[in-house]
C-alpha cells in the first residue's frame, strides 16, 4: 500500500484550503524583499561592460581580499569541524557538571549581536586584553592580523558543525559501538570505524554551513580584521569600502562574485545532503 | 582508568575551547562596562543617543519578526499544504537570505532606492526616503532574518502530514479554522522557536544595517551601530556599558531557546 | 443505485492508478474494495470522497454528479487509515469538531456526541486526549467522528491496518454490527482478503487500476470470474502440470491450475475409499491452525496444502497418503473455468 499511499499524498490535493491566499502572499512577499531587490544587481550591472566588471573583480587588492576571506573561513570552518566533533561527542555521551549550560552556552553566537562579539573579541585578544596580553609577551599579536579574523570566524561558526552532528550522535544506538566492543575493537579504532563514518556527511554539512557563513561575516570580523589592504582586508569590507566611496558599480560587481560563490556553496551542500539523505534511506 | 583519563581529558578540552571562546568574551564585556564604575555605566546606558538608538532597535525589531512569522506561516502552509510545480525552487528561493553576506543584503537596497536605485525618482517624487532612513533599516533586517521562521516551521508540518487537516476539510471547515484549530497547536512551539530565533538576529544585525543606515545619531542608529560608534570613538567602557544590554538580552534569549528547545523535544515523544 | 463510478480513470505520472473504472453500489450495502498495493482502491476511494480529482469520469452519489462539488458537500463521512484524529483535542472535541463546523447549536452537539460515545462505548473517555486511548479506541473514535454530521455515506481507508492482530477480529465484528445497526450505506478498502470475506456484503477486486470482479464473497470465491480473483480470494497454490493428476486432463487452452485446500482431501493409505482418482503423496509439515490442522503434501514434488479435521486420526510427518483432489480451477490470462475430478465421477456412478 505505501508506495501508492506516499503518491498520492504528494498530490494536489484540492481539499485544503488556502492554496491561491497563502501562495500569492507567499510569492509577493518573497519577490518584494528578495527577488527583486537581488536582481537589481543585475539590473545595475547591465550598465557596467564586461571589461570594466572584470578588472574590478580582478583588481589586485580585491583578489587579496579573497585570499584573506577564503583562507580564514577554511582554517575556522577546519577547525570547528575538529571542535565540533569533539563537543557534539562530549556533550550527547559524557556527563559532567555544567554540561547543560555548556550545551545552552553553544548557540551564543547567534544570540549574541555580531558587533558586541567584534569588539568584545577585539579587545580581549588585544596586547592589553586578558589573551592577547599572554600572546603578546610571546610576540604574537592577535587583533589586527589574520589570527584574529580566525579568531572572530570560529567564534561565529562554533554552532553549526556542533549541531549538525549532535541529532546524529543522539541518534546513533550506542549498540553499534557496544557491538564493536564485544567484537574487541579498540576505542580509538571504534570511533574510526564505527563512529566517524556516522557522523561524517553532518559534519561535512555542518563544515560547509560554517565556511559559507564564514566567509560572508562582517560584525564581528571587521573590528578585530584592521581592514589593512592586502593582509586583513576581508571581502565585505572592500565591498563597504567602495560603497563609502560611493562607488557602487564597483560594490555591485564584486558583490556579484560573492553571490555567485555562495550559491554555488549551498548548492554543493544541498547537493551533499541529498546524497546523504539517500543514503540514510537506504 | 584509561578510558576515565580520556573521557576527563576531552571533557576538559572541550570546556577549555567554549570558556576560551564564548564566556571569555561574555566575561569582558560585563567587566569592561562595569570597571569605571557603577554611576559612568548607569549614565552610558541612559545616555539619550542610546536610549533612541535602543527605541529603534526595538522597533525594528518589533516588526521584522510580525513580518517574518506572517510569511513563514503563509510560506510553511504552502508548501507543505499543496503540491504544485516548482515547489522545490521556491523552498531554495526563501532561503537565499541565508547565504548571502549581510552587506550584500544591505548594498541590494541601496540599489533600488539609493540615489543610483531604479525605484529613487518614484520616492523623490512621493518624498519618501527608504535608503538611510528607518524604512531602509527595517527593510535589510526583514531580508536577512526572512527564512527564520518558515525555516523552523516546513520541517515540523511536512513531518505531520496532511490527514488531520484533510479530515478537519471534510467535514467543512474552513482555512482559518483549520489552521487555528488543527495546525497551529502543532506548530506552536515550532513557530516560537522561530520567532526567539528571528529577534535575536533582528536585535543584533549590522552588517546589512550599516550599509543602509547613514549613522545618523538619534534617527537612523541602531544599538548595534552605536556600539561601534562608541567602540570607534575609544570610548570603551560607553562601548561596553551598551553592549552589555544586548548580552543581558542575548542570555534571556539562549535561555529561552533552550527552554522552547526542551519543550519541543518533549513534545515529540 | 446509491454510489455510482462511470468510467473513472486517474494517472498520476506514469502510473495508471484508475482505468476506466465503472460500479455501482446499492444503498445499506457495505462494500469491501479489495487489493493488493498499488491496485489503486485507495485512489478511488479518494475519488469518491472527493480528496482526488479524476482525469475523466463521472462520480454520481444518490442521484447527483459530485465531480463539481467539494468533498465537504458531498455528505460523506471518511475514516482515515491512521484515523488522523486531532491530536490535540479531547474525544469529545474531535467527535464534536463537525458539528461545530456546521454551527450546531451547543445542547444538540453534547446530545449527539454523548449518543455516539455510548454507540462506540467509551463512556466515561471523553475528556481523553487521542494519545491515552489504543489503537481500536481511536478508530472508535474516528469512526465516530466521521459518524456525527450524520452522512449517508460512510467511507474506510484499511480501517484496521494499524490495529494489531488480536484487538482486528474484535473490532471487526464490531464495525459490521455497528454499521449495520446505523444502517450507513458504506465503502472501505483492505488488503486482507479474511477482512473482506467476513466484514463485507459485497466485494470489489481491484488489480493494476481495475476491477476483476464484483460479488457476494461466496459468489466470488465459488465462480472467480478472472484467475486473480480465484487467487485472491481463499487460501490456493497455483500448480502448472495439472494433467498429471487422476482425473484431470490437460486442456490446451489453460496453461495452470489453481488448488484451493479445500479441494484436497487427505486420508491414511489404507482408508482410501477412490483409489482410480487418487494419488499418493508424502506429508512434509503439518501445522496447527487453531481448529483444524494444515497439510503440507508432497504429490509428485507438487506441494499441495490440505486441511484435516482435529477428530481425524492423526498423521506424521513423513507419513505416506491418499490424496484425493476433487476439483480443480483451470485458468490462463482470461478465462477461468472449474473441473471436476472426472474418475471420481466415473468411479461414483460405476459403484452406485
Amino acid at each position: 500500500m505505501f508506495p501508492l499511499k506516499k503518491r498520492s499524498r504528494k498530490r494536489q490535493n484540492n481539499i485544503i484550503p488556502g492554496f491561491r491566499l497563502s501562495m500569492g502572499i507567499t510569492v509577493t512577499m518573497l519577490s518584494l524583499i528578495v527577488l527583486i531587490p537581488l536582481c537589481s544587481v543585475f539590473l545595475t550591472l547591465s550598465g557596467t561592460t564586461f571589461a570594466d566588471f572584470w578588472r574590478v573583480i580582478t583588481d589586485k587588492q580585491t583578489v587579496a581580499t579573497y585570499r584573506v576571506s577564503l583562507s580564514c573561513a577554511a582554517i575556522a570552518a577546519v577547525v570547528n569541524a575538529v571542535f565540533g566533533i569533539l563537543l557534539a561527542w562530549i556533550l550527547t555521551r559524557y556527563e559532567f557538571p555544567f554540561r547543560r549550560v555548556l550545551d545552552g552556552l553553544i548557540e551564543l553566537p547567534f544570540a549574541l549581536p555580531t558587533a558586541v562579539a567584534g569588539i568584545s573579541l577585539t579587545t580581549l585578544y588585544s596586547d592589553k586584553g586578558w589573551i592577547g596580553r599572554l600572546f603578546d609577551r610571546i610576540g604574537v599579536k592577535i587583533s589586527y592580523t589574520t589570527v584574529g579574523i580566525v579568531i572572530a570566524m570560529i567564534f561565529i561558526g562554533i554552532p553549526f558543525v556542533v549541531r549538525s552532528i549532535q541529532p546524529v550522535l543522539e541518534k546513533l544506538n550506542p549498540q553499534y559501538e557496544e557491538a564493536a566492543l564485544v567484537l574487541g575493537a579498540s576505542r580509538s579504532r571504534i570511533f574510526f570505524k564505527v563512529v566517524f563514518p556516522e557522523i561524517l556527511p553532518a559534519t561535512l554539512t555542518g563544515f560547509g554551513l560554517a565556511f559559507a557563513r564564514c566567509i560572508g561575516e562582517y560584525g564581528s570580523v571587521v573590528f578585530i580584521a584592521g581592514n589593512i589592504p592586502y593582509k586583513t582586508q576581508i571581502t565585505p569590507l572592500i565591498i563597504m569600502n567602495k560603497l563609502e566611496q560611493f562607488n557602487y558599480a564597483a560594490a555591485t560587481s564584486i558583490a556579484l562574485v560573492m553571490i555567485v560563490f555562495a550559491f554555488v556553496l549551498l548548492f554543493g551542500i544541498n547537493l551533499l545532503q541529498a546524497r546523504i539523505n539517500k543514503i540514510a534511506r537506504g | 582508568m584509561k578510558q576515565k583519563m580520556i573521557k576527563g581529558t576531552l571533557i576538559l578540552l572541550g570546556g577549555t575551547f567554549l570558556v576560551v571562546m564564548l564566556v571569555l568574551p561574555l566575561a569582558t564585556v560585563l567587566v569592561y562596562a562595569l570597571r569605571q564604575g557603577w554611576e559612568t555605566f548607569s549614565k552610558s546606558i541612559t545616555d539619550e543617543y542610546a536610549v533612541k538608538a535602543l527605541q529603534l532597535t526595538l522597533l525594528t525589531t518589533g516588526i521584522t519578526v510580525v513580518v517574518n512569522t506572517v510569511f513563514g506561516i503563509f510560506a510553511a502552509w504552502t508548501i507543505t499544504k499543496f503540491r504544485f510545480r516548482g515547489k522545490q525552487t521556491l523552498t531554495t528561493l526563501i532561503d537565499i537570505p541565508f547565504s548571502i553576506s549581510p552587506v550584500i543584503a544591505g548594498l541590494v537596497f541601496i540599489l533600488v532606492f539609493g540615489r543610483i536605485g531604479w525605484a529613487y525618482p518614484l520616492l523623490e517624487a512621493m518624498n519618501l526616503k527608504i535608503v538611510f532612513a528607518v524604512p531602509g533599516i527595517v527593510l535589510a533586517t526583514i531580508f536577512v532574518t526572512f527564512p527564520f521562521v518558515s525555516r523552523e516551521l516546513i520541517p515540523l508540518m511536512q513531518a505531520q502530514g496532511n490527514d488531520e487537516e484533510e479530515a478537519a476539510a471534510l467535514m467543512g471547515a474552513k482555512g482559518f479554522s483549520i489552521f487555528r484549530r488543527v495546525t497551529f497547536p502543532h506548530i506552536k512551539w515550532a513557530l516560537l522557536y522561530g520567532v526567539i530565533l528571528c529577534t535575536a538576529r533582528s536585535l543584533g544585525e549590522f552588517g546589512a544595517v550599516s550599509v543602509v543606515s547613514g549613522h545618523l545619531r538619534g534617527k537612523t542608529n541602531t544599538l548595534p551601530l552605536h556600539v561601534e560608534i562608541l567602540f570607534n570613538e575609544f570610548q570603551l567602557t560607553a562601548a561596553f556599558a551598551v553592549s552589555s544590554i544586548l548580552v543581558l538580552i542575548a542570555v534571556i534569549i539562549l535561555i529561552l531557546r533552550n527552554i522552547v528547545e526542551h519543550r519541543i523535544k518533549r513534545e515529540k515523544r | 443505485m446509491y454510489v455510482e463510478l462511470q468510467n473513472i480513470n486517474k494517472k498520476f505520472g506514469g502510473f495508471q492508478a484508475a482505468d476506466n473504472v465503472s460500479f455501482s453500489i446499492e444503498q445499506g450495502k457495505l462494500i469491501g474494495l479489495l487489493g493488493p498495493s498499488g491496485s489503486g482502491k485507495t485512489t478511488l476511494l479518494r475519488i469518491i470522497a472527493g480528496l482526488e480529482t479524476p482525469d475523466s469520469g463521472t462520480i454520481v452519489i444518490d442521484g447527483q454528479r459530485v465531480n463539481d462539488l467539494p468533498a465537504s458537500e458531498r455528505g460523506i463521512g471518511f475514516v482515515f487509515q491512521n484515523y488522523a484524529l486531532f491530536r490535540y483535542m479531547t474525544v469529545f472535541d474531535n467527535i464534536a469538531f463537525g458539528l461545530e463546523v456546521q454551527k450546531k447549536d451547543r445542547a444538540y452537539i453534547k446530545e449527539r456526541v454523548g449518543e455516539l460515545i455510548r454507540l462506540i462505548g467509551l463512556e466515561g473517555l471523553e475528556k481523553r486526549r487521542p494519545h491515552q486511548l489504543s489503537g481500536g479506541q481511536k478508530q472508535r473514535v474516528a469512526f465516530a467522528r466521521a459518524l456525527a454530521p450524520m452522512p449517508h455515506l460512510l467511507l474506510l481507508d484499511e480501517p484496521f491496518a494499524a490495529i494489531d492482530a488480536k484487538v482486528r477480529k474484535e473490532l471487526r465484528t464490531w464495525l459490521r454490527e455497528t454499521i449495520n445497526k446505523v444502517g450507513i450505506t458504506s465503502i472501505f478498502v483492505t488488503h486482507d482478503q479474511e477482512e473482506a470475506v467476513e466484514v463485507a456484503d459485497e466485494i470489489i477486486i481491484t488489480n493494476k487500476g481495475r476491477i476483476e470482479q464484483i460479488g457476494t464473497p461466496v459468489d466470488i470465491y465459488k465462480n472467480p470470474a478472472t484467475p486473480f480473483a480465484s487467487k485472491f480470494i481463499g487460501e490456493s497454490i497455483v500448480v502448472e502440470d495439472y494433467g498429471r493428476f487422476h482425473g484431470f486432463e490437460t486442456n490446451e487452452g489453460y496453461a495452470t491450475a489453481v488448488l484451493r485446500p479445500e479441494f484436497v482431501h487427505v486420508t491414511k493409505v489404507d482408508k482410501e475409499l477412490y483409489p482410480h482418482a487418487s494419488e499418493r503423496g508424502k506429508v512434509e509439515d503439518i501445522f496447527f491452525r487453531g481448529n483444524v490442522l494444515e497439510l503440507r503434501v508432497n504429490v509428485g514434488g507438487e506441494k499441495l496444502i490440505a486441511y484435516r479435521s482435529l477428530e481425524d486420526d492423526p498423521l506424521t510427518v513423513g507419513e505416506e497418503v491418499s490424496v484425493l483432489i476433487y476439483r480443480l480451477y483451470l485458468y490462463n490470462d482470461r478465462q477461468v473455468q472449474l473441473v471436476e475430478n472426472a474418475s471420481l465421477n466415473n468411479e461414483q456412478t460405476f459403484y452406485i
